[in-house]
């Protein structure tokens, strides 16, 4: 058992890749938690799909890719607010224009123009591929997003459970949403290399999901989710190096056997009413 | 110039290609004009991701790959319905955590044996070296999907405008819904031949929501979406002979940039006339 655990962390790359997928299952288990509060899971799928033509502008311009990336995914979510309230096409509808039209348009740079983003490697992720200063530049966001909705949590979940409380109680919902957009950009541009577009919305998804159903109250389910999250992803990192199969598919599949299992064996059906007592 | 212009037309795989887009562009396009009216956007994209799991074990086993995009695409709808029953979840967390597992399982397939699976065309289309036996596919399910269409769309409307009107005038409510949803997953079947799992939410949201901002009468909504859905789709693989990119990604954008134009310049909807009029 434990050589089955120490064998691939021999390697350098299967440590850099270890220690990556630690950092995003927490940044990424923590925004879950809010996310699935507040319903926006489609926001999540718009804005991660959104940064593929970030990251070829990113690459023409010649700047770091997380930047052009962040804010592809930041333009997705302002274009999708502006254009909800001036036309009268429902908001579910105008984000799936948005980001699948940006989709298109970051294929089209993609196939035109040479660069060494490999697209397969966005789309899906590449773990094992993670370089030193990937994982400087990923981390550093990651840990900056976990702290700063760590110490944020309350008003955070206020306002994802209940924006009219929030409101009346005074907090400043704008800025709450806002900043809620801004963080989920930064997380999913720092699991991106990991992760990949399209498997960043599981882990966005999954670990809240979980913790939802097993508990009622907020910091339970932060605990939870992070739980679940840690130990998907590391057992998956470290059971795709054994079996040689894909990474982040593999940590998603972990994630989707224990919602199965929370599904099945946790008491309750997740009621959001507990939530509201938050220590 | 003509000679350059009709170039496209003397390869017979991109004759192909552009009747093919065309043909899965208004048949989507036709779905559009019900699904953005709902509120159902994300079942698209949900279908569409759900499904590569079924077409990779089917490339797998040399199975027409229709069938295990169905099969799969019916497990994803059962599972969706099973965990909705067992918890207060949030709808859309549920839709986003079951489709995208059924992709991990896909990708999953596919890094065990990636030689027999091509996962690039499915996820991105591959519609220039698609083959005789697949269109055959397409073409079947885009008939079946029109012919139902043309039959059935003023109940379908009157479903999808005022559900208890329509009960009340005795229409059977939830079989037009299963008949719709499994139109639509027919067609996002047959769509992810032509532009790829990713942006098949685009075939099916994108015609109709531009449609929309240009009339008030659904059927000329209807007429309108068909219209843009299989020009724009025809003319992306066209132009991508030209510009040498991948059509898939060409057709959306083409459609994108023409809703961003009725966006703004429509003749009611529009931002500039709603700017003028006082109220955008």
């Amino acid at each position: 058992m434990i050589a089955f655990i120490m064998e691939p962390l021999a390697h350098e790359f299967m440590l850099r890749a270890l220690l990556m997928s630690v950092l995003i299952a927490i940044v990424c288990s923590i925004f879950s938690c809010f996310l699935v509060l507040k319903g926006w899971s489609l926001m999540g799928d718009a804005v991660s799909h959104a940064v593929l033509p970030g990251l070829a502008l990113a690459f023409i311009v010649g700047i770091p890719l997380a930047i052009g990336a962040f804010i592809a995914g930041l333009f997705c979510a302002l274009a999708i607010g502006y254009l909800k309230e001036n036309s009268r096409v429902k908001e579910d509808a105008v984000m799936g224009i948005v980001f699948s039209g940006m989709f298109a348009f970051g294929l089209v740079l993609l196939t035109k123009i040479e660069t060494d983003v490999h697209l397969l490697h966005v789309l899906f992720g590449n773990v094992l591929g993670i370089s030193e200063r990937d994982l400087i530049e990923a981390g550093s966001i990651a840990i900056l997003c976990a702290i700063i909705m760590l110490i944020k949590r309350k008003d955070l979940m206020l306002y994802c459970f209940d924006s009219a409380y929030a409101s009346v109680i005074g907090l400043p919902i704008r800025v709450l949403h806002f900043g809620l957009l801004i963080l989920l950009a930064l997380t999913i541009v720092s699991s991106l290399k990991a992760a990949g577009i399209i498997l960043v919305i599981a882990m966005l998804i999954a670990p809240g999901a979980i913790g939802f159903l097993l508990t009622n109250s907020f910091d339970n389910m932060l605990m939870i989710a992070l739980a679940a999250s840690l130990f998907s992803c590391i057992a998956g990192t470290i059971v795709s190096f054994h079996i040689d199969v894909a990474t982040a598919p593999l940590i998603v599949l972990i994630q989707a056997g224990l919602f199965i299992l929370a599904l099945f064996f946790g008491k309750s059906r997740g009621t959001a009413k507990g939530l509201q007592n938050v220590s | 110039m003509i000679a350059i212009l009709l170039e496209p037309f003397t390869y017979s795989y991109m004759v192909k290609a552009i009747w093919v887009c065309a043909l899965v562009g208004g048949v989507c396009a036709f779905l559009s004009s019900y699904l953005m009216l709902k509120g159902w956007s994300l079942m698209g994209d949900a279908l569409a991701h759900s499904i590569v799991p079924g077409v990779a074990l089917a490339y797998l086993l040399a199975l027409p790959y229709a069938i295990g995009a169905l099969f799969a695409g019916l497990l994803a709808a059962f599972s969706m319905v099973v965990v909705k029953q067992k918890t207060n979840l949030r709808e859309d967390a549920i839709i986003g955590l079951v489709f995208t597992c059924f992709f991990a399982i896909g990708l999953l397939l596919v890094s065990i044996n990636p030689t027999s699976v091509n996962i690039q065309a499915i996820i991105l289309g591959n519609i220039l070296a698609i083959s005789v036996y697949d269109i055959w596919q397409i073409v079947i399910i885009s008939t079946i999907c029109l012919i139902a269409l043309c039959l059935k769309w003023k109940d379908l409307m009157a479903v999808f405008f005022d559900e208890n009107h329509a009960r009340s005038i005795g229409l059977p409510v939830n079989m037009l819904k299963i008949l719709f949803f499994t139109l639509l997953s027919a067609a996002c079947v047959a769509a992810l031949q032509t532009v790829g799992a990713c942006l098949v939410i685009a075939m099916v949201i994108t015609p109709g929501a531009t449609a929309y901002l240009m009339t008030d009468k659904f059927n000329c909504l209807i007429m309108i979406a068909v219209v843009l859905g299989s020009i724009t789709s025809g003319t992306g693989a066209y132009l991508s002979y030209f510009l040498d990119v991948n059509p898939g990604g060409l057709i959306v954008t083409l459609q994108t940039l023409i809703f961003m134009g009725v966006f703004m310049f429509a003749p009611k909807y529009g931002l500039l006339k709603r700017k003028a009029a006082g109220h955008g």
